[in-house]
């Protein structure tokens, strides 16, 4: 076993590093973490939990019960702190708040995240997905400035539109990797994103789909059933 | 036992990015396997939800890799997404010093007969099987690829142990439908298990109401209350309904089954090969 992202968690925190994402992480005079939301630092009337486990249901819905199917959305929902006992419980617990998240932040400290520009992910599509290599430039741009704006998604987009091409619509910081130097001095892990998601590679589909329905009057064919 | 503390697991499942109860099966069966030990590490990967397929290999610590898809059946997922994703070359991968192994899907399992009459058993407890129709639920599209064929293959199982009074595939959108069960049963009792992974909003909403057990609410899969209110007295018939046999908790030892499978099938799978 080469690698231990539970180490360099650890030597991430030991080094400044104090927060993920929408969450504050206090290391605990017991060895342990505490987890809480950033906007949430002082309040006394937290729910506390104490297993990683309930990480997972902490992290499926929003202030307001609604499902959270893209866990970097800025909609981290409050009222809850979460105590990890071990740095393997803290990495449990971030791995539902964040999924892979840290992980790919080992992976980019590695030299080992090559980004995957959206042409080519969209280019191994298959099934219902196979639309999207139909995808225009501008629409495309468009679509990202918008569904990956930090307003939707709190992930750094590493990937170009194309070998070619670079994001046009998304402003620098939202393509940077460096770690966010809070107020405090302290350091923040940084959301990481090296490829385009489900979540995106399905808007793509909606855009050519509207656009081609727009454009064709005549009811289009079905589309394959895969999906 | 299965035991690898050395070697890391991954369940893929097919996740969603409308509802929460399509990854929740997946989720649980990894926490269980990774409190029994079986494996040094246990992760979950999903094809619309995160973490995705092309994040998850990051993840894994360790260098020998067990990939099982928690899918009912074969077909485009198993066979076409799960490899081009995670950019297998087959069964085994080699990879930046790592071995892939890629295992059958969890519906493949010659005991999902025996954990489909359990979850029948279970919902009608004290109910004479031979008095009662036993119905498995399956998509019946070509959506799900293999997923009726291997519903009717179960149903043959079931059928041959010859415990149930009678045993039909039923379908949501193809003959014998979900929405004529009282037309092709016989027996007083009926029993429903869905043939899904998961209870999203077939198990919770769409089958219920074929079945004439559930108005169309509206109300989020999850909060409602279809698997508490059993038996339903409904067409002259008593009927109760299981929810999906993804969610049985036995489809964990499934899972550990397909790797030791594997295991048996490629007995000389070693970094060093």
């Amino acid at each position: 076993m080469k690698r231990n992202l539970t180490q360099a968690l650890e030597s991430w925190i030991a080094a400044g590093f104090r927060s993920i994402g929408q969450i504050t992480i206090t290391p605990q005079s017991n060895g342990g973490y505490e987890l809480r939301h950033a906007e949430d630092l002082g309040r006394e009337d937290l729910h506390l939990h104490t297993s990683a486990d309930d990480a997972r249901g902490l992290s499926f819905f929003d202030d307001a019960n609604v499902y959270r199917p893209l866990k970097t959305a800025p909609t981290l929902r409050h009222g809850w702190r979460l105590l990890a006992g071990t740095a393997g419980e803290l990495r449990a617990a971030l791995d539902h708040f964040y999924p892979s998240m840290t992980a790919l932040w080992l992976s980019y400290l590695e030299g080992k995240l090559p980004p995957v520009p959206l042409r080519e992910t969209l280019g191994r599509q298959t099934g219902m997905y196979a639309a999207t290599k139909r995808l225009l430039d501008d629409e495309g741009q468009e679509l990202v400035g918008k569904a990956c704006a930090a307003s939707a998604c709190t992930k750094r987009m590493l990937w170009p539109f194309s070998e070619n091409q670079p994001l046009t619509q998304l402003p620098a910081e939202d393509l940077s990797c460096e770690p966010r130097v809070m107020a405090d001095g302290s350091h923040q892990i940084p959301l990481l994103c090296h490829e385009a998601c489900n979540i995106l590679v399905a808007a793509c589909r909606e855009v050519v789909k509207k656009r081609e329905r727009a454009q064709s009057p005549q009811p289009s064919a079905a589309s394959p059933a895969s999906h | 036992m299965l035991h690898k503390p050395e070697s890391a697991l991954i369940i893929v499942g097919h996740g969603s990015t409308v509802n929460p109860d399509s990854s929740a099966p997946t989720f649980d069966h990894a926490e269980a396997i990774l409190r029994q030990g079986s494996f040094g590490e246990v992760h979950c990967a999903f094809w619309k939800e995160e973490p995705s397929l092309r994040q998850v290999l990051h993840m894994v610590d360790r260098e020998d890799v067990y990939i099982v898809p928690n899918f009912i059946s074969e077909g485009y997922f198993t066979r076409t997404v799960i490899p081009r994703e995670l950019e297998l070359t087959g069964p085994l991968t080699h990879r930046d010093g790592r071995l892939l192994k890629y295992c059958e899907p969890v519906g493949n399992h010659e005991r999902m007969c025996e954990l489909l009459l359990k979850r029948a058993a279970e919902v009608a407890p004290g109910v004479p099987t031979k008095d009662c129709s036993l119905l498995i639920v399956g998509h019946g599209t070509n959506l799900n690829d293999n997923s009726a064929f291997a519903a009717k293959r179960e149903v043959d199982r079931i059928r041959d142990t010859g415990l149930y009074g009678e045993v039909f595939n039923t379908y949501m959108e193809e003959a014998p439908l979900v929405n004529e069960w009282d037309s092709y049963t016989t027996c007083p009792n009926v029993v429903v298990v869905p043939f899904f992974i998961a209870d999203g909003l077939h198990s919770y909403q769409d089958i219920p109401v074929l079945l004439g057990i559930e108005q169309d609410t509206g109300l989020a899969a999850s909060q409602r209350d279809i698997f508490r209110q059993n038996p339903y007295h409904l067409r002259g018939r008593t009927l109760y309904y299981a929810s999906a046999i993804g969610t049985e908790p036995l489809f964990g030892e499934l899972i550990l089954d397909q790797a030791a499978l594997f295991d048996r099938q490629h007995s000389n799978a070693t970094l060093s090969a």
